[in-house]
């Protein structure tokens, strides 16, 4: 192929990916290592109100003729990192600290270890369920099928908030799953343990996910070659032996494809947190670099945490993607 | 007949406010696109109503409604173009905030211009050194909602510390089984719990800040022994009490399963919202109890207005005249019972009695440092475990102060030590 014709084909892609992915990650990264502060004075307010008068002295952000803030900007290195990774200790000039060590708690590392966690159990539960639902599905009726499929993509459907609410309002105090528990004698508050509150992010990410690997897989299913499976019952295979030995292979690469898309999304799981427990007890990655964003007002130090997720994401994905860059290189 | 051409007359003011005869924002002059954002509770929402009821050919009123206002606000007031919000309805924190940024336009011209025309009263402007910087509307606070019918038929009197509240909640545990969990309050993980912990801290005397510097106090004996007053509650409220925000703990009030707890006093009248409470007329309300005998109530004043972005789109009048309708005279009236206004015109119900009592039991007014979000923040992510006892609380508080040390520097508040 000409060269000419070559980059024909492919500029507009690379270009297109250049603009919206490689140059926001550029940035992002520049951002990490970049510390803008405002500059301040030190200002006594006098505030009237509802509440009568009470004198405030404390510092204000200068401006300047435009009413822009002023901002004092700086390179910091990988300040942001060693701080979010708890190996930076602070040093404040403070006359009155009373210097009571603390317990070496890490924001972070709370949030990898769950996020792990999340990652690890809802991957092989999601395509296990999924493989089950498509089976299933393949063997029924073709009346019902339709009916069936629809109600098994709904938890995918639903925007995640709201099926993480729905939820909520399953398993909160009154709510029909607590209250269905208490019948037969088992009471559990589901967000008073750090356990329970473990489970019911992990089996919301199972609900929601699985129609997706359901969907994919009964997609799968119906390209696995008739002939090599009437070839495997004659040649007296069992129905478990058919599926171990047939399906599942065929359905592989698939899987594959489930657990890559799985893996990113789970390393970034975030609605079940803010919504189910509001943190308590579970945190993730993401959830930390959105409460850095916003309720830190600090996208410097928010940048360092969102590259630290995509070094965290690329460490989980390593394996896979070797595996499929191998296959696509002997498939050459 | 007569009856009929009063329908006739009556009915399009009911079905379209817009048809309100001498509301100023529906005067023809204005030609502006407004665009407000506020938080979306029901008192909100009925602002919103009243705003877009200016609406006419030539002015476009948008309100978005939204929980993270904060976060808008903060994105709109500080972008280096124009803010595509003109105002913002925001709380007392919110507002502490964006003013310490220099964010806020002056209303000094607007109020001079328009005080008499809008009726505004002077203990609705909230100065700041004198400069008018926000519009407010209404007052909050928090205050102890109990049962009235549960505390008579067992003979109890109403807490006024919160010891006489732990020996109550354990009565009421004994003699009342359909009762499991007596107290309910908001003490879920985050700003909740910070905002608790601030109460009751400042009613120990104990302070956040050492004086007129942002270095952390917090992290002092009176703090210890607020996380272990909290503490002290968890066996009282639901074992879920750590994920309960604000509307958890009203529906445990309203569906009769505690029997007391601190809740923001602008969500009273909904105890007596027959649609969706089963304790219609049976609470009552109080001062929060305070945390030490002799202290005062442990709770903070509130209050919420309306601000204009200094990066404003330049449709002040129009603006401000919309802004104006949503706090009139009529505004007030037609949504009386939903908050706790400051207008004069409000009639205080049963249900609006909490500010007056705050402030008779010596509640004080909620900080007011701009760096006070950064401590707040960072002790909302330590409580939950601290109070659970999973962390020491010495040690926890320890861990806040230094994250909040780490936040103030990055945002210049406090100075690293070179040394």
């Amino acid at each position: 192929m000409k060269l000419a014709t070559f980059l024909k084909f492919t500029l507009p892609s690379a270009v297109t990916m250049a603009v919206l992915l490689a140059l926001p990650l550029l940035m992002t990264i520049w951002l990490s290592v970049v510390n803008c502060s405002p500059v301040l004075e030190l200002q006594k307010t006098e505030q009237t109100g509802p509440f009568g008068s009470h004198v405030v002295t404390a510092q204000r952000f200068k401006v300047d003729a435009n009413g822009q803030a002023l901002k004092s900007c700086q390179f910091v290195g990988f300040d942001f990192y060693k701080n979010i990774l708890g190996i930076q200790s602070i040093s404040v000039a403070d006359p009155v600290d009373q210097k009571l060590p603390t317990d070496g708690h890490n924001e972070f590392l709370s949030a990898l270890s769950f996020t792990l966690l999340y990652t690890a159990v809802t991957t092989p539960f999601i395509l296990f369920i999924g493989l089950v639902l498509a089976l299933v599905t393949q063997k029924i009726s073709d009346r019902f099928k339709g009916l069936v499929i629809s109600m098994a993509l709904l938890p995918f459907i639903i925007t995640p908030v709201v099926g993480a609410l729905a939820i909520k309002w399953l398993f909160r105090d009154d709510g029909l799953v607590f209250n269905l528990l208490s019948h037969v004698g088992v009471q559990i508050y589901w967000m008073s343990e750090a356990w329970s509150a473990k489970l019911l992010v992990i089996f919301y990410g199972v609900w929601h996910v699985s129609p997706f690997a359901f969907i994919v897989l009964y997609a799968g299913l119906q390209g696995v070659p008739q002939d090599s499976l009437e070839a495997a019952r004659l040649d007296g295979a069992s129905k478990l032996q058919v599926l171990w030995f047939v399906t599942l292979p065929h359905l592989a690469p698939l899987t594959i494809f489930i657990t890559l898309i799985h893996l990113m999304d789970s390393y970034r799981v975030f609605e079940p947190i803010l919504v189910l427990t509001q943190g308590v007890f579970t945190t993730s990655v993401q959830f930390l670099t959105y409460s850095i964003l916003l309720d830190e007002s600090n996208p410097y130090k928010a940048s360092a945490a969102s590259v630290l997720t995509l070094v965290g994401i690329g460490f989980l994905l390593a394996p896979l993607l070797k595996r499929t860059w191998s296959e696509q290189r002997n498939a050459r | 007949m007569q009856r009929r051409k009063l329908i006739g007359f009556a009915l399009p003011l009911v079905v379209n406010p817009a048809v309100f005869a001498g509301s100023i924002c529906h005067e023809s002059k204005y030609r502006a696109d407004v665009n407000i954002v506020a938080n979306s509770f029901p008192v909100i929402q009925h602002l919103a109503k009243v705003a877009k009821s200016c609406a006419s050919d030539s002015l476009k009123v948008n309100v978005k409604l939204t929980s993270k206002v904060q976060n808008e606000v903060e994105i709109a007031f500080s972008s280096s173009g124009k803010s595509p919000f003109d105002a913002a309805v925001v709380s007392a924190s919110v507002f502490n905030d964006l003013y310490s940024k220099n964010q806020l336009y002056s209303l000094k011209g607007l109020v001079n211009k328009f005080k008499d025309q809008h009726k505004i009263e002077e203990r609705m402007i909230v100065r700041m050194n004198g400069d008018p910087m926000a519009i407010a509307f209404m007052q909050n606070t928090q205050v102890l909602y109990y049962r009235r019918d549960i505390f008579k038929r067992l003979g109890l009197s109403v807490p006024k510390t919160y010891d006489e509240m732990f020996a109550t909640a354990a009565i009421i545990k004994k003699l009342d089984p359909a009762i499991a969990n007596p107290i309910a309050q908001c003490f879920s993980k985050g700003w909740d719990l910070a905002t608790e912990f601030t109460n009751v801290i400042s009613s120990l005397g104990g302070r956040f800040f050492h004086e007129g510097t942002a270095l952390p106090a917090f992290n002092s004996e009176q703090g210890v022994q607020a996380i272990e007053l909290m503490r002290q509650m968890l066996p009282y409220m639901s074992p879920n009490a750590l994920a309960s925000n604000a509307d958890d703990v009203m529906n445990q009030l309203q569906q009769g399963r505690a029997a007391m707890g601190v809740l923001w006093a602008s969500r009273a009248s909904r105890m007596d919202d027959p649609t969706a409470s089963k304790v219609v007329g049976l609470i009552d309300f109080a001062p929060a109890p305070a945390a030490r005998s002799g202290g005062g109530t442990a709770a903070h004043l509130w209050w919420d207005g309306v601000v204009m972005p200094r990066n404003g789109p330049n449709q002040r009048d129009a603006t401000f005249a919309v802004l104006m309708e949503m706090l009139s005279e009529s505004s007030v009236e037609s949504g009386n019972d939903l908050a706790i206004w400051v207008r004069s015109n409000f009639k205080p119900g049963r249900a609006s009695t909490g500010v007056k009592l705050a402030m008779e039991a010596g509640a004080k007014i909620w900080p007011a440092e701009p760096f006070f979000n950064l401590a707040h923040l960072q002790l909302g992510k330590v409580l939950a475990d601290a109070v659970k006892g999973l962390r020491d609380p010495a040690q926890a508080l320890a861990g806040a102060a230094d994250a909040y040390k780490q936040s103030a520097i990055e945002k210049s508040f406090l100075k690293r030590d070179l040394a």
